[in-house]
């Protein structure tokens, strides 16, 4: 049966494939945590829940999308190049002396909106764009991709408070589930749950769902508009590192560890069938 | 201007420079709602009718000053024009990643106001003492770094920030500091002024904010036998000073901060940089942690800034 969602999933396949080459091309890029993050990105920039525009990646009225894990940013890129904030050839030129795309996000990147690399900064600045946007009554929200790895930072829990205090019900984060960190499973090492409960406490709406499937990621996107109830919002999308290329799918790793010639032949065939189903 | 007012605990007939500062600044927002005010709970005076009147443009981000500086970066990004206000030590060094991420590195106009500069908060410790920030805070490639040493000059340098729009860190010290300056002998462009100016004099001071009235005292009491020149703006390294400096025998450097990498060391570059041939003096903090009771002066007195040996080194 075809998917309420197949022109989403074909865009997942789409997007996999330009950011795995992308990266094997000069070996600099953050595969895995980039793979995780696909339906998320996909989600809020063809979804149709977001208010932008093609072609306009400064449209004043927008609603901002931030990826806070930075060693990802690069992860947008083609989305960014598919809808017109950059010259398409500029994917080709990415890492590369003449190109303006690097590992991670900054401002002279059209469709960036603020520099991201130093973990739990963009929630922070995300804060301020959902504060202008509720007093001067511009209406866009802001959402922000945050990494797990991210949460160790005690800036993340200042932010938490702060956005809950001034009711900024227009900002919503996602996290990236993942559960790896660079050395391992984050429960392992340091652990973070019960996260959900974190966040609730904190005075978020928290939701917690599978984020690699649009049947679960659209709705709640749809809902984070219309709550209005005072309180940010905290999306728990659950991944898989590495997500669509089988050797790396939740493999500690390869967080930046670069295919030889083999693993990219895989991982092409790989990439070639569909991994997300609805 | 009294006799010893180096030695005053606190003054009570003079103004704080905040004051000055943030009802300057209150002013400006009272017509222009895109100027904000930030603070992780540090208050004053000026600071109450602020709050109370303006409380969309006063925001209190808790005592989270990572958090004040992004937010700030992300009202800047919004084309805001945001002064984020704290105790010196907690608003350079301990968000200092901070400022460079989301504010430096893109070139934000998010300006910085760092009260109790040195060892202002005598006898608090290390925590509250900032003896190292010229030296932190030179190195972003975009700052503009102002320590006024009056009244006067504070109210100037404020005016300025507000019309100008990039990222400022303003140093001022926590004492009320009498008055030095005028319309007449105030030239903001510069970056820099000659408090004492005598056509023979060989050797030349430079300092900034509380230790240029320690200057003058010094100069007073050599009957004016050395230039006095106050560089309350240290970044951008005031280009006319090379040109002033030049014909000195020999250049002091007079400063509240540790001995690595303040002013004196930013003209201890120029020097070389430029071939000139100049001595240079740097009277600083010694370089250590200071657990020590007894105040400023006491404090001076003992680690590095003594009067007297300023005195006895220029005769």
């Amino acid at each position: 049966m075809k998917s309420k969602y197949s022109y989403l999933i074909k865009k997942s396949k789409w997007l996999r494939s330009e950011i795995f080459e992308m990266v094997v091309k000069v070996n600099q890029g953050h595969i895995a945590s980039s793979l995780s993050q696909a339906e998320i990105l996909i989600s809020l920039y063809y979804g149709g829940t977001l208010n932008i525009k093609k072609n306009q990646p400064n449209y004043e009225k927008r609603d901002r999308v931030i990826v806070s894990k930075g060693h990802s940013a690069m992860g947008a890129y083609p989305i960014f190049a598919d809808l017109g904030y950059i010259k398409k050839n500029e994917l080709e030129k990415y890492g590369t002396p003449k190109g303006k795309l690097r590992i991670y996000g900054d401002k002279s990147i059209p469709g960036v909106e603020t520099t991201s690399g130093s973990l739990a900064q963009a929630p922070g600045i995300a804060s301020g764009f959902a504060y202008c946007s509720k007093r001067d009554k511009q209406n866009f929200y802001t959402y922000v991709i945050l990494s797990d790895g991210e949460h160790y930072e005690g800036q993340l829990w200042e932010t938490a408070l702060f956005a809950s205090h001034y009711k900024l019900d227009n900002l919503v984060f996602i996290v990236d589930r993942n559960k790896q960190i660079i050395l391992g499973k984050n429960e392992e090492l340091l652990k973070l749950e019960p996260l959900d409960k974190k966040w609730k406490s904190f005075g978020w709406n928290v939701f917690n769902i599978n984020g690699h499937k649009y049947s679960e990621i659209i709705p709640v996107l749809k809902k984070t508009k219309k709550l209005k109830n005072g309180k940010p919002t905290l999306i728990i999308a659950n991944t898989v590192k590495g997500k669509g290329v089988s050797y790396m799918e939740d493999v500690t790793r390869w967080h930046n560890t670069m295919p030889n010639k083999s693993q990219i032949e895989i991982a092409r065939q790989d990439l070639k069938k569909n991994c997300i189903y609805e | 201007m009294s006799k010893n007012y180096l030695d005053f605990k606190r003054s009570l007939d003079l103004p704080f420079m905040r004051d000055i500062v943030i009802d300057k600044i209150y002013k400006h927002s009272k017509k222009n709602k895109d100027i904000f005010f930030a603070t992780p709970d540090m208050g004053a005076p000026a600071l109450d009718e602020f709050r109370k009147k303006l409380p969309g443009q006063f925001i209190h981000c808790g005592i989270s000053e990572q958090q004040m500086i992004s937010f700030a970066g992300g009202l800047a990004l919004m084309r805001k024009k945001v002064f984020c206000y704290a105790m010196a030590p907690f608003i350079n060094s301990r968000c200092y990643e901070q400022i460079k991420c989301s504010i430096s590195a893109m070139d934000l106009n998010v300006n910085l106001i760092a009260v109790g500069i040195g060892i202002g908060y005598a006898d608090a410790g290390p925590t509250h003492y900032s003896t190292e920030d010229i030296c932190i805070m030179k190195v972003f490639p975009n700052i503009t770094i102002y320590t006024p040493s009056d009244d006067f000059s504070s109210s100037v340098i404020t005016d300025k920030i507000i019309k100008k729009n990039h990222f400022t860190y303003l140093r001022l010290d926590r004492d009320a500091l009498p008055n030095l300056y005028n319309k007449m002998n105030f030239n903001f462009e510069n970056g820099f002024n000659f408090l004492n100016k005598k056509k023979n004099n060989k050797v030349c001071i430079i300092t900034c904010g509380y230790l240029t009235h320690k200057a003058l005292q010094v100069c007073r009491l050599i009957n004016h036998k050395v230039d006095v020149i106050d560089l309350f703006r240290i970044k951008p390294f005031p280009k006319k000073l090379i040109s002033q400096i030049k014909k000195y025998k020999e250049v002091i450097t007079l400063e509240e901060q540790l001995a690595t990498g303040g002013f004196g060391a930013s003209i201890q570059e120029k020097i070389s940089d430029e071939k000139m041939n100049i001595k240079l003096k740097k009277f600083c903090l010694d370089d250590k942690y200071y657990f020590e009771n007894g105040g400023r002066e006491y404090l001076h007195n003992k680690y590095g800034l003594s009067l007297n040996k300023i005195i006895k080194y220029l005769r």
